[in-house]
């Protein structure tokens, strides 16, 4: 178990350097996030399947300005994670799967504080490096951006060790005690999420002709799938 | 005093490092520490063998900076040409603070909406939508779908930068990004109904009939007009989720 924790370390913190200090090519998104632990412990697909719902969960939540969004990265940390733990060889159950998306919400809050504290942190940093520059020396602009890239990575590796780590604990000790049939009725609200994902993605998409374009489709989308459902 | 012209290796150092742009970001300075890394090695050239201007002009930099980091290409590429200006005694440093701060706010409103508005959730819902299909195809979906606009608006922005004030004013216009920000919206919204419909339609019963399949919908939709509400009254989806899983535990664990 320890390379692969110490692979999920790795990879989670280029994703969460990703998610603000470099680049945002779009990895720290939960469907590669969720996908990537999936693979690290043991089923892709289960991790996929949790990072597809996940991904549009926060999406109307809008990094602008000084604003900090949920950590989904870290939501996908956990999920993923515990997904591949606790699926077995036919996948995850309905209840499962949506118990772990509910349990996911400590983790994405959590790591938004994490992200507060770094950014007030780097605030030092930035502070630090105008001093060193008012003495003359501006190679500290190069060491200060360095240490604030240290500094959002090595968190990204203590958080996606934390959070992988109690995935692996939650859905090896916590979910068996979801009995079967608890497991079935929990399993009721696994359509609503989706849902909430899809008024994330309706609440900021919208126009003047956003209402009868998203509803549309989804009639056009839910009927076809009815159909093809029903005619087997 | 002789224009100096920024190499090509120093050109592209610009352009990777704006990739680094918000490197320290911080609540103070914002983006000011990896602007000023940004366009370092510009300076180094621009300033080679005068030191204290150099130094006039890394502080000059690491003055408040915050825009879209996609969009902060256009003003690096023009912040470049602008101490180009300055360093041969054709410009007053002062116009520099002014551009920027002229632009930052603008093209960050710009950014917003055209990233986080509307790019991002219309490649992400493509993405969810073709992870049912295959895990890979979505995640490929995904960063093919945003990256193809973002690397394309970070390079061609930074050269329209490169080429001055007027060449980025020019590039802007062009761009149309109001445009296609309501476009990638609607595109958006056809695959968020998309996603909406599939999963709405999985959840009917097998064997059911058109009755039951019309009271889902209406369920369906009456749900996300819910959920879009208390969005609207600043309620979290973090809050959402947490009220769904206490109903979970208090009404469903047996």
């Amino acid at each position: 178990m320890a390379p692969r924790f110490a692979l999920a370390a790795l990879l989670g913190s280029l994703c969460y350097l990703d998610r603000t200090g470099a680049c945002q090519l779009m990895l720290h998104r939960p469907l590669v996030v969720a996908s990537l632990m999936g693979a690290i412990f043991g089923n892709l697909a289960a991790g996929a399947q949790i990072g597809a719902v996940l991904e549009l969960l926060y999406i109307a939540r809008l990094p602008v300005g000084a604003s900090i969004p949920p950590d989904d990265t870290g939501a996908a940390v956990f999920a993923g994670t515990a997904a591949a733990v606790a699926s077995s060889s036919i996948g995850l159950d309905g209840g499962s799967f949506t118990a772990l998306l509910l349990l996911s919400v400590p983790f994405a809050e959590l790591g938004r504080i994490a992200d507060r504290y770094v950014r007030k942190v780097n605030g030092r940093i930035a502070h630090l490096t105008a001093e060193a520059v008012d003495r003359g020396d501006f190679r500290a602009v190069e060491h200060g951006l360095l240490a604030g890239l240290t500094l959002f990575a090595l968190t990204g590796a203590v958080l996606s060790l934390a959070f992988s780590g109690a995935g692996v604990a939650i859905a090896k000790h916590l979910l068996y005690r979801f009995g079967p049939a608890s497991r079935l009725e929990f399993a009721a609200l696994q359509p609503v999420l989706p849902l909430l994902g899809a008024a994330s993605v309706y609440s900021c998409s919208r126009t003047e002709r956003t209402s009868a374009v998203f509803f549309l489709t989804m009639a056009v989308v839910f009927g076809a799938t009815v159909f093809f459902r029903w005619s087997g | 005093m002789t224009a100096p012209v920024l190499s090509r290796k120093g050109r592209r150092s610009v352009w990777l490092r704006q990739f680094l742009i918000q490197g320290c970001w911080n609540y103070e300075g914002m983006q000011n520490v990896g602007f000023a890394y940004a366009i370092l090695p510009a300076l180094r050239e621009f300033y080679a063998g005068r030191p204290e201007e150099a130094l006039k002009a890394v502080k000059r930099h690491l003055e408040f900076f915050n825009t879209h980091p996609a969009m902060g290409a256009v003003i690096l590429g023009a912040a470049v040409r602008l101490e180009e200006g300055v360093a041969a005694g054709e410009a007053d440093p002062r116009s520099i603070g002014t551009f920027k701060v002229g632009l930052m706010g603008s093209l960050g409103a710009i950014g917003d909406a055209f990233f986080w508005g509307a790019l991002r959730p219309m490649a992400c819902a493509a993405g969810a939508i073709l992870a049912m299909l295959h895990p890979l195809a979505g995640i490929v979906a995904l960063l093919a779908l945003y990256n193809g606009t973002h690397l394309v608006v970070r390079s061609r922005g930074f050269a329209a930068g490169m080429e001055g004030q007027d060449g980025a004013v020019a590039w802007l216009k062009k761009a149309a990004l109001n445009i296609k920000t309501e476009d990638h919206k609607l595109a958006a919204a056809v695959l968020g109904g998309a996603y909406a419909g599939v999963y709405a339609g999985r959840h009917t019963v097998l064997g059911g009939d058109a009755f039951h399949a019309v009271v889902l919908f209406a369920v369906g939709v009456g749900l996300i007009r819910l959920f879009t509400a208390l969005f609207r009254k600043a309620v979290s989806p973090s809050e959402i989720l947490s009220f769904l899983f206490l109903l979970g535990v208090l009404i469903l664990w047996d």
